[in-house]
């Protein structure tokens, strides 16, 4: 069974990023991969088992409280050391981090990305797309933020940006370590990217089961993958 | 006593719009943004000899600002916004009338300023929920500014639905407040306490926080119903507030909802614009073959993200058809969902595959107007 656990959706869901989870069992199911999605609440306790975990985009006081539930016992870092999936959208890619701020306060982040992210001067709203090395093709979503996130020594970018800003700064999006805990992946791209990009939930099914999955031929999917990469500037 | 400027602006935004009609555009922005260029303090000096009532929320404006109308012109006759046309020039425009009342509907964003301008007497304050990011960019920061002016202006009414717990925030430290509750709805988007930034707790549709936040001290209790029903009876307080007599309003009144018929069917359109609108409209009947269109231009918001946030269930066993600039974002979502739906290039070839006499059609923004209006 292929735990995927969608992290405080009730709080790290205004983005629609709830979408992830739902993509990534429906092209398991494809590969007679049996999946379960499991909603844990700010107020349940995080599992240790999960194969996925995933995080979206949140207002400022939802990101902080669900920073602050997220950082008991250390759960979610330990499952990452693990060789578990972690995808985390925007406001989950920055409280993965090792440091955020608002205008007002700093805060420690999760540390499972060599990144800090501090408030920019102006909101990066629209299309996105990326080009990062794990395909051979761009992916396209949605930006919605105003903060610059910047790498740190173990972290390199998700992907270059092709249009749109990401990061923020660089023309740069997103970050993955270098060497450690390779699974985690956090990236500006809402849209939900995995309905976007389905070849990326693939990679992250690929990723948990530890082996290649069948190919699958989902033409409306396909369409809808290709149709958005044609539209990039 | 009209200054001459404002007299001198109110011809020639007058004239305009006469041009602008002789042209055949509809012609609502053009004359309140020439009244404004030219007098840029129209709206206040206009409003000075007015009572005026304001609508805001993100849903169910344009239908409480008719309701609102119809009651008060009970007491005389009644400037009012024309459909949709909710910014400041749409203001401006309606406030040119002589007509001693107002009523208007304002967007969310634009509503501060307007209060200042307009010293309104009462002010509707309908719901929040997450609508155009890409230009609200946080329902917590729209409420922020609505909390701002809300509090400053001692001379205004505000009738609040406080289900919500963003409309709950924007009023609390206002000085006159109709706070009217129907119990039992659980906000989509309101896991956080908008006023402290805790984590609300919500029992059976209701909330409290330890800041004090909650929608059991109300001045109004009502039965739970749906946002038509709602949004009738916050339309007769306000209403009754200027002392005018309450009307009975169907539900279908205040629905944004239009029939026509259209190559030989009926069909049945619904506005539906953002998670809020979608899930209240697919919880209405819904003929076996329904038509989705989905656009994604400035006014329906530029991301299409939120469709993930709405279940499309019930759809299930209906025939589906999809149309509309963005119709591969709808279909791919509904397909996620176990539904499979014919995806045309326009609303003709839909209506064309529909198979019964009778069709729901759940429309965006854009499209509704084009299509009904």
């Amino acid at each position: 069974m292929l735990e995927i656990i969608r992290i405080h959706n009730e709080l790290l869901g205004t983005y629609g990023d709830r979408g992830n989870a739902d993509v990534i069992k429906f092209r398991a199911a494809a590969r007679k991969i049996r999946a379960r999605i499991t909603d844990i609440t700010y107020l349940d306790p995080l599992p240790k088992n999960g194969d996925i975990y995933l995080l979206g985009g949140a207002e400022d006081a939802a990101q902080l409280l669900s920073l602050n539930a997220l950082r008991k016992g250390s759960i979610l870092a330990r499952a990452a050391n693990n060789g578990a999936v972690v995808l985390a959208i925007c406001a989950g890619f920055q409280i993965l981090g090792t440091k955020y701020a608002t205008r007002d306060e700093e805060f420690v982040g999760l540390g499972l990305l060599d990144v800090i992210t501090t408030p920019g001067d102006k909101r990066l709203v629209g299309d996105i797309a990326v080009q990062s090395d794990l395909f051979d093709f761009p992916l396209t979503g949605f930006e919605n933020h105003s903060s610059i996130t910047t790498l740190g020594v173990d972290a390199k970018a998700f992907g270059k940006v092709l249009q749109g800003n990401g990061n923020g700064v660089g023309a740069l999006d997103g970050a993955m370590n270098k060497t450690m805990n390779k699974n985690v992946f956090g990236t500006y791209l809402h849209g939900p990217i995995l309905a976007r990009n389905p070849e990326f939930a693939d990679l992250l099914i690929e990723r948990a089961v530890g082996g290649a999955i069948s190919p699958m031929t989902d033409e409306l999917a396909q369409r809808y993958a290709k149709w958005r990469r044609e539209l990039i500037k | 006593m009209l200054s001459p400027r404002l007299r001198f602006a109110i011809l020639v935004a007058k004239s305009a719009a006469s041009a602008s009609r002789l042209l055949g555009h509809k012609g609502e922005t053009l004359p309140g943004r020439i009244l404004l260029a030219i007098e840029p303090e129209a709206i206040s000096l206009l409003a000075q000899n007015k009572e005026v009532i304001l609508v805001s929320g993100t849903n169910g404006k344009t239908s409480t600002t008719k309701a609102i109308a119809a009651i008060v012109s009970q007491l005389g006759p009644v400037a009012t916004s024309g459909s949709g046309s909710n910014l400041a020039w749409g203001a401006a425009n309606a406030l040119m009338s002589p007509a001693p009342y107002a009523v208007l509907e304002i967007d969310e964003l634009h509503l501060p300023g307007i209060i200042a301008q307009t010293d309104p007497t009462v002010v509707v304050l309908l719901n929040l929920t997450r609508d155009q990011l890409h230009r609200m960019h946080e329902v917590k920061r729209v409420a922020d500014r609505w909390h701002v002016e809300c509090s400053e202006a001692t001379d205004t009414v505000f009738v609040a639905d406080i289900d919500d717990p963003f409309i709950n925030y924007a009023i609390v430290n206002a000085t006159n407040v109709v706070r009217v509750s129907f119990g039992g709805r659980k906000h989509p988007d309101g896991a956080v306490c908008p006023r402290c930034g805790s984590y609300l707790h919500w029992t059976r549709g209701n909330y409290s926080c330890t800041c004090g936040l909650t929608n059991k001290i109300t001045d109004v209790r009502l039965k739970k119903g749906s946002a038509a029903y709602r949004n009738a009876v916050l339309a007769n307080i306000a209403g009754e507030v200027i002392g005018a007599a309450p009307i009975e309003f169907k539900e279908s009144d205040l629905e944004r909802s239009v029939t026509k018929e259209i190559s030989g069917k009926i069909a049945h359109f619904r506005l539906t614009k953002n998670p809020a609108s979608w899930t209240e409209a697919l919880q209405s009947h819904l003929h076996d073959d329904v038509i989705l269109v989905l656009n994604a231009r400035q006014v329906d918001g530029i991301d299409t993200s939120w469709l993930w946030d709405v279940s499309f269930a019930v759809l299930k066993g209906h025939r589906v058809i999809v149309c509309g600039e963005r119709a591969l974002d709808m279909a791919y979502r509904i397909h996620v969902e176990g539904i499979e739906p014919q995806v045309v290039e326009n609303f003709e070839q839909a209506i064309s595959l529909a198979q019964g006499a009778e069709v729901s059609v759940l429309s965006a923004y854009t499209a509704f107007f084009e299509l009904v209006m």
